[in-house]
């Protein structure tokens, strides 16, 4: 072998075990940052499969909780039993499902103007949007709760949805997406002849999948775990309650019982994070053939 | 071209009319309801007894500004920001690693974000554990030396470090939510730029701050934005450690407990005007951080 | 003949489909443990009262709030289960019905002991119906091991400073905790409630605030001192004694529980050994010799529609049979009069909850209710915590606490 290929191979061995090493000291830091981030949960996952029969220990006995004696999945039976819990599993599903769906379409169609229209009371609009992030809404609940009433949708799923899937941070979310996409894409369509409507749909919306997967689970996971507006706008109807309204009776001087309190935290936390699981990808579509426009 | 700009104006009317409608009937009106109420006389008795709200002018708002309380809150609330730029920061660089085409970065990111979604209740367990005299942290802190065996203290306890204490538990808790965000925008970079530095010879923390934190200009305003009013508005975990009163010598008591404990937390004595003069005054306070955010980040992009 | 009769039963069915009277009760953490308790009760009312119909919502948090929210929806519920301070509150803003308005007093006088009912008198009205009660004191439950290995004779614990000395050679011999005082509650002034029970007054002859007395300064100070020697745990600054004491009893780190039995259940879950371990006896009391506590009661908002079925179910729930009933399923304090022979309420067998049910649960005439809180407690127990907590953790003497409370109270308290 010649000298100059000898030479090339050291340095690509070099380069390699510089980026291995990248590799494993990035694996090494995530980890960490994982142990940090999950440690409450595995915690919570102890208990909740702990058979509370067997063990003699407390459960605030750390580290030891960590490892239960015995496991059982009887205080997931026992939460579910105990509470009835598929009813109000269903009805988080539906009020999950709407607000997801409603807030994604108000977003996405009051964003596009925000960012992309010039018209009148452009800054206006969008300034009493944002607004809305930092005004007072302590007695809001009160007020819709009324006019809830007044517009006979108490104690409904429109009730608890409708109030709830208009936010600033969604229609803000959006329009950065929207603003991101270089006008020149925009420019093309409109030459093109589409109306718009189909920009909207065929360019904006399909390059800001990222942030409208980011978008949709926010609301997921916020409607999800949400109960102090459910449970007031179904105050009338508490057949409609969602389960984290539900959940929360677990709790209280007679009721409390740590595994099941753990349990029911699980059963509240794993589909959000098998969800999440599923659409994580969808943040990791890239812009392919989009700047070659 | 006149008639163009006509039939813009309708259709971006049309496709602002739904959040609109909403937005007007269930935020802007209560807001604005919730608002005049700071300025009269209205209590829970007034609403019982159907009598409506008395008109006081300023003498809510007068109380509020001299209450020592909500002074503490405010100051409390002005700490808290403290951990906007560290969460900020750290979210956008925890984004970049979980960007990387490298096995396993799903359950990376899953984990990152369980904090987002565990009941902060059950993680408090957990933490009033390591906060402990006897805790995983002094543990730590002993291991580097830092602090020796008498000098070990409940850090939920001390007026001097409670707040920094929950501030731990935020960010904790943040971390995965802003990575989110920052992923979504991540992808807007085109790979071609991040290559051709590293073929240049930059190394990961020059990519960091020359490329990437620049490009995510928009991303970077919303996030802080969203975070700088969250910390001034912080509440729950609040209430989780040290419960309504406001932790030892009122040093957690933030801006929005004061609200709190005067309005939903206390339904049967509530104030509803005092509450809502105080709401207000908290509203001006993020008004004026949410425009210093929007000029901070818009002057730097005009610098370019 | 034919003719009449159904004439009749036309009437009759006309008259109960008119009479048919829908009302909803609300209860505050009692679902889903006593469901079935709560199901049969309202069974057994519906049987004799055909024409009532009684439906149930347990509410947990949201009590206060959804009340408020109900009321101003124009759909008040027609029973409520609140509790003291809750019962005043909404009785000063005018959300609640007088109860004397509905039956008269010397009816409640006999169905009710006297130092309950007093306890949701206000302005010279009674506004709930007491219901299930509980002694602040209770029992003792202690760990006999702990207890032996420290060498103190639980016999020899006569009184709360006695309970001081033994917490102090417990926490010398085995690291554990003794006894968990309420110091600072995060609802009430716990420590005027410790002025209370040792016998110091509150009050002085003119109403106004006067718990800064040497002897006041002298009993803070002995407790000040306590948890600078760590006999007493910093925590009870931030958390609720009996919680603590519960927790840290199932974790083995405290040996004493004085308080409600009910908390046996909780160990039961959490630690069954020590369960099955635990001695009660009576509560130590202090120099006054007086056990507080406190009760639930049954309140008819004034916005109810259905006054009349709801005054009747609210004395059907908490009349003697119902609340000796409930007493067998957990061992809460009745408050009916004469629960105290009631044979319902003696204890069964030696499993610790029974033995709990039958020390406690037929003491509701010796439930102190406690000093008179003053107006605006918000304010001026807040307050009061936050002066203690300073000399708690040794930023004002014990001295200059009191006095600042003392100051605040009498400029604040109207």
């Amino acid at each position: 072998m010649s000298p100059q290929t000898q030479e090339a191979a050291r340095l690509r061995a070099r380069a390699a075990l510089r980026k291995g090493l990248g590799t494993a000291l990035s694996y090494a830091l995530m980890l960490l940052i994982l142990a940090f981030a999950i440690f409450p949960f595995l915690w919570t996952l102890a208990i909740s499969i702990t058979d509370k029969q067997a063990s003699g220990i407390s459960i605030y006995d750390f580290p030891r909780s960590l490892f239960p004696p015995a496991v059982t999945l009887g205080n997931f039976f026992e939460v579910i039993t105990k509470l009835n819990l598929g009813k109000y599993f269903l009805n988080s599903v539906i009020i999950t499902a709407l607000t997801v769906v409603g807030t994604l379409v108000v977003s996405a169609l009051a964003a596009y103007p925000l960012a992309r229209l010039q018209f009148p009371g452009r800054a206006l609009i969008f300034g009493a949007i944002v607004s809305t992030l930092v005004l007072p809404t302590e007695i809001a609940f009160i007020v819709n709760v009324l006019t809830l009433r007044d517009l006979g949708l108490l104690g409904t799923y429109a009730g608890v949805v409708l109030p709830i899937i208009a936010t600033a941070f969604g229609i803000f979310l959006m329009r950065q997406a929207y603003l991101a996409i270089p006008g020149t894409l925009m420019e093309a369509a409109r030459i093109d002849g589409a109306t718009e409507l189909q920009i909207l749909w065929r360019v904006m919306i399909p390059l800001s999948v990222p942030s409208l997967t980011a978008l949709g689970i926010f609301t997921l996971v916020g409607t999800w775990n949400a109960f102090f507006w459910p449970s007031v706008a179904l105050l009338t109807n508490d057949d409609l309650l969602p389960m984290s309204v539900a959940i929360l009776k677990l709790k209280g001087q007679f009721n409390y019982d740590v595994f099941n309190v753990a349990a029911g935290a699980m059963i509240m936390m794993i589909p959000v994070l098998v969800v999440f699981f599923m659409a994580q990808r969808f943040f990791m579509r890239g812009m392919e053939g989009a700047v070659k426009g | 071209m006149k008639q163009q700009a006509f039939t813009t104006t309708l259709i971006a009317y049309a496709f602002l009319a739904p959040a609109l409608v909403l937005m007007g009937l269930f935020t802007f009106y209560p807001v604005i309801y919730g608002s005049y109420l700071g300025f009269t006389d209205y209590t829970v008795a007034d609403l019982a007894t159907g009598e409506g709200p008395k008109w006081v002018g300023l003498k809510n708002i007068q109380f509020v500004l001299g209450d020592p309380l909500f002074q503490t809150g405010i100051l409390n609330s002005l700490k808290y920001l403290l951990v906007v730029p560290i969460l900020q920061i750290a979210s956008l660089a925890v984004a970049v690693l979980v960007n990387q085409k490298l096995p396993f970065m799903a359950l990376f990111r899953v984990g990152y974000y369980i904090p987002v979604v565990t009941s902060i209740s059950l993680a408090a367990v957990m933490w009033e554990w390591i906060f402990q005299k006897e805790g995983f942290l002094n543990w730590s802190l002993q291991l580097l030396n830092v602090l020796n065996s008498e000098g070990r203290f409940n850090w939920l306890l001390n007026e001097n470090t409670a707040l920094w204490a929950i501030m731990l538990v935020t960010f904790w808790r943040g971390f995965g939510y802003y990575m989110v965000l920052y992923l979504a925008g991540l992808q807007s970079i085109p790979a071609e730029l991040e290559e051709a530095a590293t073929l240049d010879g930059a190394s990961a923390w020059q990519r960091f701050w020359l490329i990437i934190v620049p490009l995510m200009r928009p991303t970077l305003l919303l996030c802080s934005l969203l975070s700088t009013i969250a910390a001034i508005r912080v509440l729950e975990e609040i209430i989780v450690f040290t419960g309504g009163s406001g932790g030892p010598l009122n040093s957690t008591y933030t801006a929005l407990l004061y609200v709190y404990n005067k309005s939903w937390g206390n339904m049967l004595n509530a104030n509803f005007g005092v509450a809502g003069a105080a709401g207000l005054l908290i509203a001006l306070v993020g008004f004026a951080l949410s425009y210093v955010n929007f000029r901070l980040t818009r002057e730097e992009r005009s610098e370019r | 003949m034919v003719k009449r009769l159904l004439a009749a039963s036309a009437l009759a069915l006309g008259l109960s489909a008119f009479a048919q009277t829908q009302i909803e009760f609300w209860t505050y953490y009692l679902s889903p443990n006593f469901d079935n308790y709560i199901k049969s009760t309202i069974a057994d009312f519906e049987k004799e009262n055909p024409t009532i119909k009684v439906r149930w919502v347990d509410k947990q948090d949201t009590m206060e709030r959804d009340l408020t929210a109900a009321v101003a929806l124009g759909r008040a519920p027609d029973v409520v289960n609140l509790w003291q301070d809750s019962t005043f509150a909404a009785a000063q803003n005018k959300i609640l019905t007088p109860i004397t308005q509905l039956v008269n007093r010397n009816v409640l006088n006999q169905l009710y002991y006297p130092n309950v009912l007093d306890m949701f008198v206000t302005e010279g009205q009674v506004y709930g119906l007491p219901w299930y009660g509980w002694l602040d004191q209770g029992v003792m439950m202690y760990n006999p091991d702990l207890l032996q290995k420290a060498g103190v004779d639980v016999r020899t614990i006569r009184n709360t400073d006695d309970l001081l000395a033994a917490s102090a050679r417990i926490k010398q011999a085995t690291g554990a905790y003794g006894w968990l005082p309420p110091v600072k509650d995060p609802n009430g002034a716990s420590f005027l409630g410790r002025f209370f029970l040792e016998g110091l007054p509150i009050y002085d002859k003119d109403g106004k605030a006067a718990f800064n007395s040497p002897a006041h300064v002298a009993l803070l100070q002995k407790y000040v001192d306590a948890m600078k020697n760590d006999v007493i745990p910093q925590e009870l600054l931030r958390k609720e004694a009996f919680q603590l004491s519960n927790e840290l009893y199932s974790q083995g780190k405290a040996a004493i529980v004085v308080g409600a039995p009910t908390t046996l259940n909780r160990v039961k879950e959490a630690n069954p050994d020590l369960y099955a371990k635990t001695r009660i006896v009576p509560a130590p009391l202090g120099k006054a010799g007086i056990q507080t506590g406190g009760a639930m009661s049954l309140v008819i908002p004034s916005a109810s529609k259905n006054k009349s079925a709801a005054i009747r179910f609210a004395l059907f729930v908490t009349n003697r049979t119902n609340q000796v009933k409930f007493a067998n399923v957990v061992p809460i304090v009745s408050t009916a009069a004469g629960s105290e022979n009631d044979p319902g309420l003696k204890a069964k067998s030696n499993d610790p909850l029974e033995i709990g049910k039958g020390m406690n649960s037929a003491s509701g005439r010796l439930i102190n209710p406690g000093f008179k809180p003053p107006k605006n407690t918000d304010d001026v127990y807040k307050n009061f915590n936050d002066n203690i907590e300073a000399a708690f953790l040794g930023r004002k003497t014990a001295k200059q606490a009191l006095d600042d409370a003392v100051a605040f109270w009498n400029a604040n308290a109207k």
